[in-house]
């Protein structure tokens, strides 16, 4: 095809726009963090199966090697009369969100920035460092909100599913996701080369999610270790999915209650500093 | 204050300026990127920053274009504080950058999608300004194509594209045209050319003497972070130098050098040497009497304006 250009071809829109005299507007800042969640909605729309089998399938191949396989020779039950695969539910519930959203916001959030240039093409427009990351925030709790209701749904068709209070899944999803990204944030913060993941994923969220009430009861362990479990965010995440899946009867700890506060007061700081961190990383 | 060069306009602008910058710093750690630099650019017009790499060309339109904050001085883009009021500032701004960023997953029709949602823009309007603006850019009917099935060239008449969809009121270039081959240079400088006779106003940073040349109405020099001269191409090279230029090698022609220098100041930088002189007969004599080879004589220019306030080529 041909690259000539006429001189002749300018836009009438343009002298239109500047006749009517009409400066353009800045969309409100609640819109400006929607386009931002919607550009991440479709572009992920496209993949969406190929993003949702590490964070999906990994945990399902747990419950059905583990909670199912390995279960079926554990005689013992736990947590006031449960199985051990409706005893491990729960905790796959929380290693779906939390691994959602590790991916997205570590990952993801780092080809962005460094090899896409994603963010700097978004500074170009009305958004500002905060609407980009507090569209993304919310992205990552919509994606575990998704994706751990489909866990749900399948734990639910193996029976693993005992309270009708399992209807909050998504919601608990959606804060537990936006906490590890709150959390993830801060760690790409930090991160200038993308092999630094491999430590943050082995060596803070592997013992994290194995150590947190995942395939052991770990107020079982001696009173030491067990407080140490107690104050990993993980063990609030699994609680607060115990309460909805198995009910309190359930809990693991006569504090459970407690577990859902801590894990919104976990999404609402880990966020906050995630945001902040990642506005600051995008310099000015 | 400021110590920039400047020659007057050589026509009267209207209307408050697009962009007043005052004594504006930008610092990187103990570097000033941008190093009080002071200009105001009318409405209407092209302005052109030109400058070496790491002149501070990027910096100071990165500020201008709500991007980043200046550590002091004053800076006003389209009568606002373009960085406590980014969102309002940028929606009148458009942008084309040196990086092509787009989604490349994505068609070209839901990249532009996207990009008007940034800017509260979609429906039916948008839409047909984006087949407006694709037309304009020759890219008509591509609405479907990935974006990984562009070439060079169509990605940044694209990024033009996309820069005027939300209409603005300043469009900021930024080296567009830098790896470019010429055939594309050219059908992008009449792009531009055709916005600037509607009336827009463009922010142009470039180390293309020729890009300047072609389509700006005032030039600024950058260098080192400093505005050392600004005014009209044309103007510019009046003021600053005499209007022919012979050029030679000081090496192989030693003795033309020795030659000319009886007759003529001759500067020097590196191997080359500049001999400045009103009549173009003159140094053709010069030359022809010193047997330089080739045609040594040629119109001063931007260049060489650049050559001598700061010793430094800007392709440096």
């Amino acid at each position: 095809m041909s690259e000539e250009l006429s001189d002749a071809a300018a836009p009438a829109a343009i002298a239109a726009q500047e006749e009517a005299g009409a400066a353009p507007r800045a969309p409100a800042g609640f819109k400006r963090v929607y386009a931002v969640w919607f550009r991440h909605f479709r572009v992920y729309s496209n993949f969406f199966f190929a993003n949702a089998t590490p964070a999906i399938f990994e945990p399902l191949f747990l419950m059905l090697a583990v909670g199912l396989g390995v279960g079926n020779y554990i005689k013992q039950t736990f947590n006031g009369g449960l199985d051990y695969a409706s005893f491990m539910a729960p905790g796959i519930l929380a290693m779906t969100s939390l691994y959602t959203a590790a991916f997205e916001a570590s990952y993801g959030t780092f080809i962005r920035y460094m090899y896409q240039k994603t963010y700097h093409g978004m500074l170009a427009t009305p958004l500002t460092r905060r609407d980009i990351f507090l569209g993304e925030l919310l992205w990552c709790g919509t994606k575990g909100m998704l994706f751990s209701s489909l866990v749900g749904l399948v734990l639910f068709l193996f029976g693993k599913v005992h309270s009708p209070a399992a209807v909050l899944i998504p919601a608990v999803g959606f804060v537990t996701s936006v906490a590890f990204a709150g959390l993830s944030f801060f760690v790409t913060s930090f991160v200038n080369s993308i092999n630094h993941f491999q430590y943050y994923f082995t060596v803070v969220l592997t013992p994290l999610t194995f150590f947190s009430g995942l395939m052991f009861p770990v107020q079982e362990l001696p009173a030491n270790l067990a407080y140490i479990a107690y104050a990993l965010p993980m063990f609030h995440v699994i609680e607060t999915f115990r309460l909805v899946v198995s009910g309190p009867e359930h809990s693991s700890v006569p504090w459970a209650w407690a577990c859902p506060f801590v894990l919104v007061g976990m999404a609402v700081t880990l966020g906050y500093i995630g945001v902040r961190r990642m506005e600051g990383k995008l310099k000015p | 204050m400021s110590e920039t060069a400047r020659v007057p306009l050589d026509f009267k602008p209207s209307g408050p300026p697009a962009i007043e910058i005052e004594n504006l710093v930008k610092r990187f750690g103990a570097l000033a990127a941008v190093d009080g630099v002071s200009l105001s650019i009318p409405r209407g017009i092209c302005y052109a920053l030109l400058g070496p790499n790491g002149a501070g060309k990027t910096t100071l339109s990165r500020m201008i274009g709500a991007v980043s904050r200046g550590d002091a001085g004053k800076l006003t883009v389209l009568g606002r504080d373009p960085w406590r009021e980014q969102s309002e500032v940028k929606a009148r701004l458009g942008v084309v950058m040196q990086d092509e960023v787009f989604d490349e997953d994505l068609n070209v029709l839901r990249n532009l999608q996207i990009y008007g949602l940034f800017f509260g823009r979609r429906g039916e309007a948008y839409e047909r300004k984006i087949r407006e603006m694709l037309k304009f850019v020759q890219l008509e009917g591509r609405e479907q194509m990935p974006i990984q099935a562009l070439s060079g060239g169509m990605r940044r008449r694209l990024m033009i594209a996309r820069a005027l969809l939300n209409e603005p009121e300043l469009l900021i270039l930024d080296e567009p045209t830098t790896g470019l081959d010429p055939q594309v240079r050219h059908a992008i400088w009449a792009t531009l050319r055709a916005l600037k006779a509607k009336g827009m106003t463009v922010l142009l940073t470039t180390h293309y003497m020729e890009e300047a040349e072609q389509l700006a109405d005032l030039v600024g020099i950058l260098h080192k972070g400093k505005l050392v001269v600004e005014g009209p191409p044309s103007g510019l090279i009046a003021k600053h130098l005499p209007r022919f230029v012979l050029e030679f090698d000081a090496h192989k022609d030693g003795a033309a050098l020795d030659a000319i220098a009886a007759k003529s100041a001759i500067e020097r930088h590196g191997d080359r040497a500049f001999v400045f002189h009103d009549s173009e007969e003159t140094l053709r004599g010069w030359a022809t009497a010193s047997r330089l080879q080739g045609s040594p004589v040629r119109a001063a220019s931007l260049e060489d304006v650049f050559l001598k306030l700061t010793g430094r080529t800007l392709d440096e």
